[in-house]
């Protein structure tokens, strides 16, 4: 872990408490504060951070220090297990024949990660086959039918059929021989009741293996809410995280883990087919917390 | 009979209320002081009107009408990062524009992305308007420079720009808008917010006016729960008007910005108190 390099912020919270050999009520609430605002300003959930910082508040009272660790690097410490347990173990897609179906709301990069993924199998010597089951965007057809091409992966559209139960049912049936069938799906979010009812009736009629929620980094407080929604509604196993290219620290992410437990596996950085980078808790951590 | 009030208590909660809401931690740590100090003042006031009236002040009025502008034709530039909203709120516009008699084309000037050409040629279809149309990969500023052109010699009122997602980091994706903005000489460049996207939506408004600079702001996606806070954040910040909202996929869900109906959004009703 690189403690030295912590955010300014948080520095100045430390340097604070440098050179007090034990730490008060007081001390622990001020640090706590600190952090929230870090938290906060990173776009982790209200619930998420008071969660967070109570935790370490408690801990940072009753348990002693390591010998030879210093209080400050110790509640620092803290902090960054606590949202390191947030995040859980590590995992990852397999590597193997799938169905994989990629749900989110509008705009958060579901079409471009389905081509990112198909690139990913390709590498891994898995082809795979896209189909475009988003029948409510404009051209929608079109960006993916163009994106397969450019990662090299088969193709299923038909801009006729309007029901995207059938759509899929006929998609899986033309790329049977292809190893991973990724589905792209619509924008939608838990507001929207149609949207929402039609979702649920394509994962009930397709049973995919995976259902990738895909998060754009600089969703706000609403991103734990809305994985929760989509998660309760078809069930999520995991989380792609877009748009970690800008300035966004991506706490939204975090906070739909913290709501769903379900493990991140991919960060998307940049808009080419190659920007995907399997996911690295302890960098996006870091990141997080402005290292 | 009120019951008494401790400025400090009512302060100290709005922070976190606001943050809730999106909206950045500085500017709500304003705004909960610009409370205190009034609550302070009187303390007969009653808590809530102060804090709407406080988000009103941090929104001066924005007397702009885009339907009555001395020039032909108005060009309209649209920028933002990637997936806020960018040519669905073009065709609204465009829609919005027609309904009100004028006469539009939208230059197509994203060139980069996948099916972005398609795109918003169906969204021009849907709208009734012409879409000025490259090859993808072509260059940007020469699309939007003809379509210019075409307004000129057909007497349209209104050129829209629909232009790439880029992102704020993006230096060359940055200098290339700039040549975009340098040769279509906008009257009206818009950055467009995605009203579900958080404590970064400074980040952006900030970045993209010390890069290209922009005159408004349009803030999409708001018919989902998110509550737009970074509306407030980016006035507070950026001192930048908010001309549109955006409440849904469709080409009618576009509205002038409404002050009042915003804080509405911001703070839901106070719950009765029934002690
Ligand atoms: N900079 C950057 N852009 C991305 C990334 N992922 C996707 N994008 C861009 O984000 C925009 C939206 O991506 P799409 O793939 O169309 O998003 P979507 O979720 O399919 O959108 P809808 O189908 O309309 O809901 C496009 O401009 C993409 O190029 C990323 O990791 N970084
Ligand atoms: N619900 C809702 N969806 C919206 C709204 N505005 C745009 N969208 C959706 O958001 C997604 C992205 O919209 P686009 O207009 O393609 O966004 P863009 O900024 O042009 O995207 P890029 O060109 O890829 O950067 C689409 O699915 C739109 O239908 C809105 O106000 N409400
Ligand atoms: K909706
Ligand atoms: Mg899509
Ligand atoms: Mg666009």
């Amino acid at each position: 872990m690189v403690l030295e390099s912590f955010s300014a912020s948080l520095r100045e919270t430390i340097r604070k408490i440098t050179g007090s050999s034990y730490i008060d009520k007081e001390t622990v609430k001020e640090i706590s504060k600190d952090l929230q605002r870090i938290l906060l300003k990173a776009d982790v959930n209200v619930k998420t951070v008071l969660q967070v910082t109570k935790e370490m508040e408690r801990r940072a009272l009753e348990e002693k220090p390591p010998a030879g660790m210093a209080h400050q690097d110790y509640m620092v410490r803290i902090i960054y297990e606590e949202l390191l347990k947030i995040l859980g173990e590590p995992s990852n897609v397999k590597l193997k024949p799938q169905t994989i179906m990629l749900v989110g709301l509008y705009g958060n990069g579901k079409t471009t990660t389905a081509g990112k993924l198909a690139r990913f199998f390709a590498k891994k010597g898995l082809n795979s086959g896209l189909i475009a089951a988003d029948v409510h965007r404009y051209a929608a057809y079109d960006q993916l039918k163009q994106i397969a091409s450019e990662v090299n992966a088969k193709f299923y559209g038909d801009q006729s059929e309007k029901d995207p139960v059938r759509l899929i049912k006929h998609g899986l049936e033309q790329l049977k021989d292809v190893a991973v069938k990724i589905i792209d799906t619509s924008g939608r979010d838990s507001m929207d009741a149609e949207l929402f009812d039609e979702i649920r009736r394509i994962k009930e009629a397709v049973a995919p293996d995976e259902v990738l929620m895909i998060i754009d980094a600089t969703m706000g407080q609403q991103a734990g809410p809305e994985a929760k929604a989509f998660n309760d509604a078809i069930g999520v196993t995991g989380i792609i995280i877009t748009k970690m290219d800008g300035t966004a620290k991506g706490g939204g992410a975090l906070s739909a883990v913290a709501e769903i437990h379900v493990p991140i596996y991919f960060i998307g950085t940049g808009e080419h087919m190659d920007d995907l980078e399997v996911f690295d808790p302890k960098k996006f951590l870091s990141r997080l917390l402005g290292l | 009979h009120r019951k008494k009030i401790d400025p400090d208590e009512v302060a100290d909660e709005i922070p976190l209320k606001l943050v809730e809401a999106d909206v950045s931690l500085e500017a709500a740590e304003d705004l909960a002081s610009l409370v205190r100090n009034k609550l302070k003042e009187d303390t007969t006031l009653d808590p809530n009107e102060v804090l709407s009236s406080s988000i009103l002040e941090m929104m001066p009025e924005y007397k702009f009408d885009v339907l009555n502008v001395n020039k032909k034709p108005f060009v309209v530039l649209f920028l933002g990062i990637n997936g806020t909203g960018k040519t669905t709120t073009i065709g609204k516009f465009a829609h919005y524009l027609k309904r009100n008699g004028k006469s539009v084309v939208i230059a197509a000037a994203d060139t980069f992305r996948a099916g972005a050409i398609e795109q918003i040629s169906l969204i021009g279809r849907e709208a009734g308007t012409e879409v000025i149309r490259h090859d993808r990969g072509s260059d940007p500023s020469s699309v939007a420079f003809d379509a210019i052109e075409h307004a000129r010699a057909r007497n349209i009122d209104y050129v829209l720009i629909d232009t790439a997602g880029r992102m704020n980091t993006n230096k060359n994706l940055l200098d290339e808008m700039k040549k975009i903005k340098r040769v279509s000489k906008p009257d009206l460049t818009l950055l467009v917010i995605d009203a579900v996207s958080g404590q970064d939506s400074v980040n952006q408004a900030r970045m993209f006016e010390e890069n290209v600079g922009y005159d408004g702001v349009i803030v999409t996606k708001l018919d989902t729960d998110a509550r737009g806070g970074s509306i407030l954040s980016i006035y507070h910040d950026l001192k930048k008007p908010v001309l549109f909202v955006c409440t849904g996929q469709g080409l009618d869900d576009i509205m002038p910005f409404d002050r009042n109906w915003y804080v509405r959004k911001l703070i839901p009703e106070p719950e009765n108190e029934t002690a």
